[in-house]
């Protein structure tokens, strides 16, 4: 679905932010790209979609190179969620704004239509409300309905849940969360909540100054204390937890686990006595 | 934008007090004004591009002359056409389009818009706009109030311009293709963008009044800044010499 090959990228009169990238994200993927600030996040994720060039090497996102392609043409099938809903709301009305991705990618009319109704329907949104005055939530659950409802093939989320409070955030990352489930919606998501990653994200980039430090599943990057303190970054807290009670915990990853796990070994003490 | 940036550095020109710059570029530009002779304009124009490189700016002002001298070559047209005293020199079947007194003001006046407005740019390219602000602020006490819109404004517009690039990223992104060459149609599109920048600069400015107001903004005086801006003899020299420089561009 996305491919970095020897990818290399700077910003105009810098030394490179990536010296020389590369890595693969198959379809259906809940892929979570952690680093920490200025470690190049936002420059790969709009290397992904065409809105950024690379200096060098190539990037391949739903079989177009995005050399080649036109960025509005990658739009159709890579959809990106900025981290302020603010700079993509643009029209009077919610309805408005859902659809109007789809109006310029050229939809068929009676598509749109429908589209943005489900939409609406499914992030809870009135389709007449003026977007400007709601709360920063509602924004930017607006914002993202608004990528979603062209049904893309992979959506780059970059900071998606800064700013809202818990409600929010599980509202729009369960949504997200569903969509991959079910319709095998690629997602990479840009993110340096370690306790988000670890409850939704099934793979973790570790970032670190443009360079690819650890790539695996959640559960193994998580334990690996060495490389998240390299990258400078924290682990989530039931999997710290395990790592400090050492031996009998390795295993535990989240909440439930702890818990049962817990539960268990106090059931053992008490039947002994 | 880029020709107006600062461009730090240490001779002779940046070491002068920012007031002292802002004087003697208004004084050179005023000599320029008043000479009514071609030949001490376009030595004006000359010594301005050599005063320039002495601060290593000798390219910048031959780049900002070039601009210039497009606009003044429009004025040049302009007034050609208008000035219709002193012997005619294009003529035909019977009407005069251009004279000898015409083509005499219209080069005066294109030379000086190149002459008068070359100092005021360079200003720019030796003067912080912050350290220009404090040096009217302390020195002539202009109340800080309005020193600060002016820096502000200039710190706004390298902000503006990211935000701008921003929205139009967040826009391509979801599909909107701003590199058409229909004028029309691209207007159509980037109408609507202006809107995310209202709202997000609006947002910004707001925060940044509260919290200048939080700060004790209005404690301020003109004895609050930190910055001392001394003046020395080099300073009193500049504004001899220019001074001098009326005198003579008068009298020639
Ligand atoms: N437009 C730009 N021009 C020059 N340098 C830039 C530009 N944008 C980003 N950089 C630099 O590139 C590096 C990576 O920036 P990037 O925004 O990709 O980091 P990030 O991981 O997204 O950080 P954050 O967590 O703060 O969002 C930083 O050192 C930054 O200073
Ligand atoms: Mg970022």
């Amino acid at each position: 679905m996305l491919e970095f090959k020897h990818v290399s990228y700077h910003y105009p009169a810098t030394p490179p932010v990536i010296p020389d990238l590369s890595f693969k994200i198959e379809k259906g993927e809940f892929v979570a790209l952690a680093g920490s600030n200025g470690a190049g996040k936002s420059t790969i994720s709009r290397l992904s979609n065409g809105l950024l060039l690379p200096s060098s090497g190539e990037v391949t996102v739903g079989g177009f190179n995005t050399k080649t392609t036109r960025a509005s043409q990658i739009a159709r099938k890579v959809a990106f969620l900025f981290q302020n809903p603010d700079r993509q709301i643009c029209q009077n009305t919610v309805r408005e704004e859902v659809s109007f991705g789809m109006r310029v990618q050229g939809f068929p009319e009676e598509e749109i239509k429908a589209r943005t109704e489900a939409a609406l329907e499914t992030f809870s949104l009135n389709g007449d409300w003026s977007p400007f005055t709601r709360s920063r939530g509602e924004r930017q659950r607006i914002a993202l309905a608004s990528v979603l409802a062209g049904k893309p093939e992979l959506v780059i989320l970059d900071e998606p849940t800064t700013g809202l409070d818990y409600k929010e955030c599980t509202a729009i990352m369960d949504h997200i969360a569903k969509l991959n489930r079910e319709e095998g919606l690629t997602i990479l998501m840009v993110c340096h909540d370690m306790e988000l990653i670890q409850s939704y994200a099934g793979r973790v980039l570790v970032l670190n100054r443009g360079t690819l430090l650890g790539d695996g599943p959640t559960r193994q990057i998580m334990k690996d204390r060495e490389l998240l303190s390299k990258a400078r970054l924290r682990p989530a807290q039931i999997p710290n937890l395990a790592l400090r009670l050492g031996a009998g915990f390795e295993d535990v990853y989240t909440v439930d686990e702890m818990a049962a796990l817990l539960q268990k070994r106090a059931g053992h003490k008490e039947g002994e006595e | 934008m880029n020709l107006l940036q600062y461009q730090p550095g240490n001779s002779f020109l940046h070491r002068l007090n920012p007031i002292t710059k802002l004087a003697a570029a208004f004084l050179y530009g005023a000599a320029c004004i008043i000479s009514g002779n071609l030949f001490l304009v376009t030595a004006l124009i000359i010594l301005m591009i050599l005063i320039a490189a002495t601060a290593g700016l000798g390219g910048r002002a031959l780049r900002l002359t070039r601009n210039l001298l497009i606009l003044g070559a429009l004025m040049f047209i302009i007034q050609l056409f208008f000035v219709r005293s002193g012997d005619p020199l294009l003529v035909t079947g019977g009407f005069v389009w251009v004279t000898t007194g015409g083509l005499v003001s219209a080069l005066l006046l294109s030379l000086r818009v190149v002459a008068a407005m070359l100092p005021l740019m360079l200003l720019f390219a030796i003067t912080e706009i912050s350290d220009l602000c404090g040096a009217l602020v302390k020195k002539l006490h202009v109340p800080y109030r309005y020193a600060f819109i002016v820096t502000t404004a200039f710190r706004f517009v390298p902000l503006f311009t990211s935000e701008f690039h921003d929205i139009e990223d967040a826009q391509r992104a979801r599909g909107v293709e701003y590199d058409t060459r229909n004028i029309v149609k691209k207007v159509q599109l980037v109408a609507p963008l202006f809107v995310p920048l209202l709202t997000s600069s609006l947002r910004k400015v707001d925060a940044g009044a509260i919290s200048a107001e939080v700060r004790g903004f209005n404690l301020r005086t003109y004895n609050s800044g930190y910055q001392q801006y001394p003046f020395h003899l080099a300073d009193g020299a500049a504004v001899v010499l220019l001074v001098a420089l009326i005198v003579v561009s008068a009298v020639l």
